[in-house]
């Protein structure tokens, strides 16, 4: 009865098992697990009855009743029918039975079966395995030690005995190479490398050969963009910031440094310690510093409205599930509103690990700005790193001497102080090369020498200093021949300005003649931000600078601008309320000396960009301002208003920094020093590329509070930093810091992040981990196919240092990898889905591979490496749906159509569409393992893109240039995409579409032309082209091939 | 899940796929879902008792709609302007930190005029919203929704999904995973994005909302772009005619085919078959969208903006087009309903955007006979103050957001006409009856849709998730036919 019954039970227990009876691991606590441990389970808060059935006590220590009487215990080995456990499964009684009716959860007859043959047998308990460190095995024996190249093939073989297949034979040289290349570099192996190494007599590769390849294959930096490409879908990286605005983050250093870190094939432990505490080691290098950024790739926000706290608690809960998906292989997030319903991870425990992650610097708000404001570090150039170090230095000592000449100056100032009028001040003013001084204070008319245009000016009551004309569209104000400035000569601005809102833009003073290109220049608003604009011919010859960081709101704010006539971007300084704000060079093109020939205004450029606001006190001058000067002109107004009254004490030092600066010449000497000191420091560091880091708060200990139901204003205990409970403690003298937890992590103590990474390796090259849940080790996750192996194989990376190349080479000289992909109907019914590895990997390739694959077979790729995010092809109209405000895509142009993919720019809210459609992940939070489905709308990819329509006519040019008949072409083609000769069954195919395709392409010379017009790179015009779109079509039917797009 | 579950589901599943039957078919068949067999889906597909609507058209109002400018009438709130909101009634509530500033929370009346629609007597903005009065008794009102999240992001994602968080399959993909398709040539879950005619003050909206979360990838909604290739990349390329098109898919096919010969892989099946539909989805869409052949009186019904390639009214008829060949769930996202500043303004420009293609929308289907099997759902992700964000006048005012109760609407596909369920105090602050969480509201669109959803599940991360979440949820049977 019993054996029938558990035939009905495919899912469950094979017919081999049967035979073995019950073990707890695999069969008893699966089924409890997904059936009792909601009442029954780790989570005391859902917990009935006092039981336990996730600990060995709770099924065999006696249990006390309500009224306090002993009972026995819920399970008696050996003895089912005497066992609580079993009974109450059995039991018809509603009141009875478990699980009870109303949680809709049922028990079959042969699961209660299973329960008792485990009873009967003794119920012999076992920890749930992934918690138990890795146990150290004897490869088995298998029924063919010869077929084995290396123990992971005894392991798997043994298997394949058990169920009764055999291996795939080995797969064909060609194949092997291609599948290698694929795995190694993400890339289909190169015409040359597959001619230099494909045997010429048709026979496998030799165990040499293919070492020779794989050596070949990981020195090529391309191995790192590979490898790097799985770990920045963990890390979650992204070049937005991804809630509201989704504004740019600049991030790109990590991502690079994680190229560099395979390539140089840093040991995994290393890898782990720096991205998770490189800042707390001891002096701690740049690369280290860069590497923390894997904490900072969490997803933030600048939502008006929303609370620091509780964005700061969100995004340390995402490094904790981060951190449990990708080391540890525990769901944590369970535990962020009350302890796991599964695993021995409680709430507690995730609190204690988010109180690794809490103790940081980072602000809750990330300003829409691409620093996020902070923590960042700035990688300036090699040319530009003398200055960048020698600058603190020079600074700090600049400042020593602005406050000596402070102090020396002091008694001057008491002296002045004593008998000072606000009239007095206005000597202050800078004087030389003034060319225009307008106050636009008294409320009437317009200054001499100035006309309004358009609509009269309106005057607001309350000014900065005193009435102001309010500029809209269709007023300003006519300056005449001031300003009339050279587009190389040294120039200055200054005036109060209110903006009316913080959108649009709008001139506030421009000498710049629209119809002539914008000639001239222009200091205007940007939305909340401020430009200078310097133009002799709009775009290629002109200078646009703008201010970074949002400086700009709806107040009376002080606004300048410097330009040193040098010609460049960099000579342009901008200040808001006197001082100096961070710009980024927009348009660094100035060529030619020109003078516009239209006047200097007020509110509008010659034609356009009106400004709406009102604008007063302004200042021109025919030189670059000294900073301090800029700053006395900031603050003249309020010092004037301070002086007229009496001064309180921070007034009083207001005016003595003035007075210092004006009239102390060694205080105005060493100020300006520093400025520039300071404007240079600023100046590189706005050219430089940042990256975010993770930096620690040095004066507090790391601890969080436990947040009730998650909610961050619900605060319960506070906890400190520690490792889950269920996994132990950190060592008595390990710091409990993020270098604690790291070296914990890579520690032998840890039972999981070996087998976590080992699994997740695996899963590249055979497309499903041991592991297959590989982001979940848990209870309630897949068990491991091969659990000997995994644990081996977690031994073997952990003895040989962490040494992933060596890793990979183990795997890919194997006897398994090398097994030919074929299925056969044996295979297909005992071995479906490849579990037991009874023939090679073959799958559907990862988005990324897939374009690549395109560009590398076409000769389009470039091999440039690094850098900010690259904007290839993409359909209108991605990013302007998403997100608040609207940014536009726009599509990079030359060589940055043709990078890998890996350095395709990624925002958020809008992946690029092409891989977004191929599973890859948004990158808003971690990801381990993507899914991999196949729609309609992946073929539409294939076939309509740009990207893969002109990498087929690329392809249709090399093989059209390199000669021959149609059946030499044809076969050239297949090469180079299928890495084989064609068959001639396919050969026959490809003849018969490309004379349909050469007939409608003669026919319709319209239609050749319009397909041939598709992509950025220009077609061959010396080729014919009804014959050129009859190839490319062609060319387009390899690339959309199962064989192509699978590995 | 059991036999006749997956059965059922195959069916369902083979209509989309045309047909397929050897065990390779069906092999290729989950794989073309995006699983294996051993994964084959547990949790119950087929309806849990007999559905009353077999399609839903969801117009999602995003910013928060102000309910007492729209839904909520508090006529004694006329005598309180500009009197303060008396602190027994914000009782310690959270506010954003756009107002939690202001010294004062001055109560600022709707400015605009109501008056009673339909037998069931509800009482409505009669200034901007008569068409859709006319419709009071086929609407079931509901003025009790509630909700935790008060920024924008977390709200619309639990309106959509259920949980603030984000990662949760939404509603639309629940139902696509369910329902399963009806045709064979388009997807189950389209996403509309309708442009408003004011643009002030959009919110953020995201593919996020719409991907299938841990559902399988297929249950993602498929966004018909309002410029552009209505999906992506649905057009052949410049100079590549459909028959050409077909040809080099036939080829393609015939090749595929030589190599599941020499390899054997179900997988290859699956690739032909993506292909095939990848072309019928081409030849399908053109037709879909192309609005020329829709009579005059439609463009009467829904207004000449019907003609306007995304505007709301064209996103509506889009949608009824698309439940008519078999789309299951088509989701709307109609902006800039975040008034901070400028009711006055913003809300007529807004509710002319709505009015009459709701209307439209519901005469279309009855006369189409679909009404009473497709749900029309209209709502935002919270609601707004009584008290006034900003300047106060008795024209006009600006409303900060408001989580504790706000206005939505069902109409056809069960909902149950007429009934006007939950009532709020009279500043339209707190629930005085029949408060209605989302889970719960979640919950009666499932029911109606035929499931239950304490047992409409997917197994994730070990656990059987749910739309509803962990916490006690009901069906409300008061809102149902």
């Amino acid at each position: 009865m019993r054996k029938s019954l558990l035939a009905l039970l495919p899912f469950l227990v094979t017919a081999a098992d049967a035979a073995d009876g019950a073990a707890f691991n695999r069969d008893i606590r699966p089924l409890l697990a997904d059936n009792c441990f909601h009442c029954h389970g780790p989570d005391p808060g859902t917990r009935k009855a006092g039981l336990r059935l996730d600990t060995e006590a709770g099924f065999f220590a006696p249990r006390v009743d309500k009224k306090g009487k002993e009972e026995p215990p819920t399970v008696i080995k050996g003895q089912p029918d005497k066992s609580s456990l079993y009974l109450r499964m059995l039991s018809k009684d509603e009141d009875e039975v478990m699980p009870p009716p109303e949680t809709h959860k049922k028990l079959k007859p042969a699961e209660i079966a299973l329960v008792r043959r485990w009873i009967e047998q003794g119920a012999p308990w076992q920890p749930h395995w992934s918690l138990v460190a890795p146990q150290a095995t004897t490869p088995p024996k298998s029924s063919d030690d010869a077929w084995a190249k290396n123990p992971v093939d005894r392991f798997i073989r043994a298997k394949l005995d058990a169920a009764g297949l055999k291996p795939a034979p080995e797969a064909d040289a060609a194949t092997l190479i291609r599948r290698v290349s694929l795995d190694v570099t993400g890339l289909p192996p190169s015409p040359a490398l597959l001619a230099k190494h494909l045997p010429k007599d048709g026979a496998r590769l030799s165990d040499t050969q293919l070492s020779a390849l794989i050596d070949e294959l990981m020195a090529l930096p391309a191995y790192g963009e590979h490898r790097a490409r799985y770990w920045l879908d963990a890390a979650r990286y992204a070049d937005s910031h991804g809630l509201h605005f989704d504004a740019y983050r600049e991030m790109w250093p990590y991502r690079d440094w994680v190229v560099k870190a395979y390539n140089d094939n840093l040991p995994f432990d290393q890898f782990t310690v720096w991205q998770l505490a490189g800042d707390l080691l001891p002096n701690p290098t740049e690369e280290q510093r860069i590497a923390t950024g894997l904490q900072r790739c969490n997803v933030t926000t600048n939502e008006g409205g929303t609370i620091v706290e509780e964005n700061l608690a969100n995004y340390a809960a995402d490094r904790v599930q981060t951190m449990g998906w990708v080391y540890l292989g525990l769901t944590t997030n369970c535990a962020q509103c009350h302890d796991h319903k599964f695993d021995p991870f409680s709430q507690k425990d995730f609190y204690s690990m988010a109180a690794f992650f809490r103790n940081t610097t980072q602000g809750g708000l990330d300003g829409n700005v691409k620093d996020g404001r902070g923590p960042v570090l700035y990688l300036p150039s090699a040319a530009d790193r003398p200055r960048w170090d020698a600058l603190p230095a020079e600074i700090a000592r600049g400042n020593q001497q602005v406050a000596e000449a402070r102090k020396a100056g002091a008694p001057l100032f008491e002296q002045w102080f004593a008998t000072a009028k606000p009239a007095d001040l206005d000597a202050d003013i800078p004087a030389k090369d003034l060319v225009a001084r307008l106050a636009l204070n008294d409320g009437k008319g317009l200054p001499a020498g100035t006309t309004a245009a358009g609509a009269p000016i309106e005057w607001m009551k309350a000014g900065k200093t005193g009435p102001a004309p309010v500029f809209k569209k269709g007023s300003h104000l006519v300056l005449g021949d001031a300003g009339n400035f050279r587009t190389k000569q040294a120039f200055s601005a200054a005036a109060w300005i209110k903006a009316d809102k913080t959108e649009g833009t709008g001139a506030i003073i421009a000498r710049m003649d629209d119809p002539k290109q914008a000639q001239g220049w222009n200091f205007f608003q940007a939305g909340k931000n401020l430009g200078v604009y310097v133009i002799s011919k709009w775009p290629d010859d002109a200078i646009k600078v703008t201010t970074s960081r949002n400086p700009l709101n709806t107040a009376y704010q002080h606004v300048s601008f410097t330009y040193d006539g040098s010609g460049k971007a960099a000579g342009v300084k901008i200040y808001v309320n006197g001082v100096l704000a961070e710009t980024r060079a927009e348009i660094d093109k100035l060529k030619t000396d020109t003078q516009a020939a239209t006047p200097t205004r007020l509110g509008q450029r010659s034609q356009s960009e009106a400004f709406h606001g009102s604008i007063q006190d302004v200042f021109l001058y025919a030189r670059a301002l000294e900073p301090g000067e800029v700053t006395t002109l900031a603050k003249l107004a309020g010092l004037r208003q301070s002086l007229a009254g009496k001064p309180n004490a921070q007034q009083k030092e207001a005016l003595r920094e003035h007075f210092l600066l004006n009239r102390h010449a060694p205080f105005k000497v060493a100020a300006n020093a520093v400025a520039k000191l300071t404007a240079e420091q600023m100046t590189i560091r706005n050219r430089s590329p940042l990256t975010h880091v993770q930096e620690e708060k040095m004066n507090s200990p790391a601890m969080a509070d436990i947040l009730i139901r998650g909610a961050y204003d619900k605060k319960g205990e506070a906890v400190a930093a520690e490792i889950p409970a269920a996994l132990g403690k950190l060592p008595a003298d390990a710091p409990k810091n993020r270098l604690g937890l790291a070296n914990w992590i890579v520690s032998e103590a840890n039972p999981l992040t070996a087998r976590v990474i080992v699994n997740r390796m695996w899963q590249e090259l055979f497309g499903t981990g041991l592991v297959k849940t590989s982001e979940d080790f848990g209870i309630m996750g897949t068990p491991p196919s091969h659990p000997e192996l995994l644990d081996w194989l977690a031994i073997d990376f952990r003895t040989h240092g962490w040494d992933m190349k060596r890793f990979y080479r183990q795997l890919l000289t194997s006897a398994t990898y090398r097994q030919a992909a074929l299925v056969t109907k044996e295979k297909l019914e005992k071995d479906r889905d490849n579990a037991l590895l009874s023939r090679g990997p073959r799958f559907r390739m990862d988005a990324e591979m897939l374009r690549d694959q395109a560009l590398a077979v076409s000769g389009t790729l470039s091999p440039r490496m690094g850098g900010p995010g690259t904007k290839p092809y993409q359909p209108e109209n991605i990013w302007e749906v998403v997100g608040v405000g609207i940014q536009v895509y726009k599509a990079d142009q030359g060589e940055n159509l043709y990078r890998r993919s890996l350095y395709n720019y990624w925002r958020r809210m809008a992946p690029p569409a092409s891989l977004d459609l191929f599973n890859a992940p948004s990158r808003e939070v971690s990801c381990v393992r993507r899914d991999r489905t196949n729609t309609p709308l992946q073929a539409l990819v294939m076939l309509n893109d740009p990207q893969y329509v002109e990498a087929a006519r690329i392809l249709a040019q090399h093989t059209l240039r390199d000669g021959g008949d149609d059946l030499a072409r044809l076969d050239a083609a297949a090469r180079r995409v299928l890495c084989r000769p064609l068959k001639p069954a396919e050969t026959a195919i490809l003849t018969d579409s490309l004379g349909r395709l050469r007939a409608h392409y003669v026919a319709k010379p319209d239609d050749a032309a319009a397909l041939l017009g598709v992509g950025d790179a220009k077609s061959d015009d010396k080729l014919p082209r009804p014959e050129l779109a009859a190839w490319t079509m062609l060319c387009g039917q390899l690339l959309n091939l199962d064989e192509i797009l699978n590995k | 899940m059991s036999i006749l579950h997956e059965w059922n589901q195959l069916q369902t599943r083979r209509r989309f796929l045309g047909k397929g039957a050897n065990v390779l078919g069906a092999a290729a068949l989950t794989s073309l879902l995006g699983r294996t067999m051993a994964d084959a889906a547990p949790g119950a597909i087929s309806p849990q008792h007999l559905p009353k609507a077999k399609r839903v058209i969801y117009l999602h109002m995003v910013g928060g709609p102000a309910q007492m400018d729209l839904f909520d009438y508090k006529p004694k709130m006329k005598e309180m302007f500009d009197k303060d909101l008396p602190a027994s009634i914000r009782n310690g509530q959270r506010l954003t930190t756009m107002t939690s500033g202001q010294a004062r929370f001055p109560i600022a009346p709707s400015r605009f005029e109501f008056s009673q629609f339909g037998q069931c007597g509800m009482w409505l903005n009669s200034e901007l919203l008569p068409n859709l009065g006319k419709h009071a008794d086929e609407i079931c009102w509901m003025r009790s929704l509630n909700t935790e999240a008060i920024n924008h992001e977390p709200a619309i994602c639990a309106m959509q999904t259920g949980n603030q968080i984000t990662g949760r399959p939404c509603l639309g993909s629940w139902a696509s995973y369910g329902l399963g398709s009806e045709n064979d040539n388009l997807p189950n879950f389209v996403v509309l994005i309708a442009t408003p005619t004011n643009r002030d003050q959009e919110q953020a909206i995201s593919s996020r909302l719409w991907s299938s979360g841990y559902l399988p990838g297929e249950h993602a909604g498929v966004s018909f772009r309002s410029k552009g290739d209505p999906i992506l990349f649905i057009n052949n390329p410049p100079g590549v005619p459909d028959d050409l098109r077909k040809q080099t898919i036939d080829g393609i096919n015939q090749l595929n085919r030589l190599n599941y010969e020499a390899v054997g892989d179900p997988e290859t099946h699956t690739r032909i078959k993506q292909y095939e539909m990848a072309f019928r989805m081409q030849a399908s869409v053109p037709e879909l969208t192309d609005l020329a052949k829709e009579p005059e009186h439609v463009f009467k019904l829904y207004g000449e903006e019907a003609r306007k390639r995304g505007s709301f009214a064209n996103s509506v008829l889009m949608a009824r087009r698309l439940v008519e060949r078999g789309v299951r769930f088509v989701q709307i996202y109609h902006n800039n309903w975040d008034h901070h500043s400028n009711v006055n303004g913003r809300m007529r420009s807004q509710c002319k955007d709505i009015d009459q293609p709701c209307h439209a929308l519901i005469e279309d289907l009855k006369q189409r006979g679909m009404f009473d099997d497709t749900l029309i759902i209209w709502g935002g992700e919270f609601g707004r103050t009584i008290y006034s964000q900003g300047g106060l006048t008795k024209e006009n005012y600006g409303r900060d957001h408001h989580p504790r109760c706000f206005s939505m609407w069902m109409a056809g596909g069960g909902a149950k006409g007429g009934q006007i369920y939950g009532e709020t105090d009279e500043f339209s602050y707190n629930i005085v009856k029949d408060p209605l969480p989302i889970n719960d509201f979640h919950a009666t669109v499932l029911h109606l849709l035929g499931y239950d959803h304490e047992r409409f599940t997917y197994k994730y991360q070990g656990l059987d998730q749910k739309l509803t979440g962990v916490l006690p949820t009901k069906v409300v049977k008061a809102l149902v036919a």
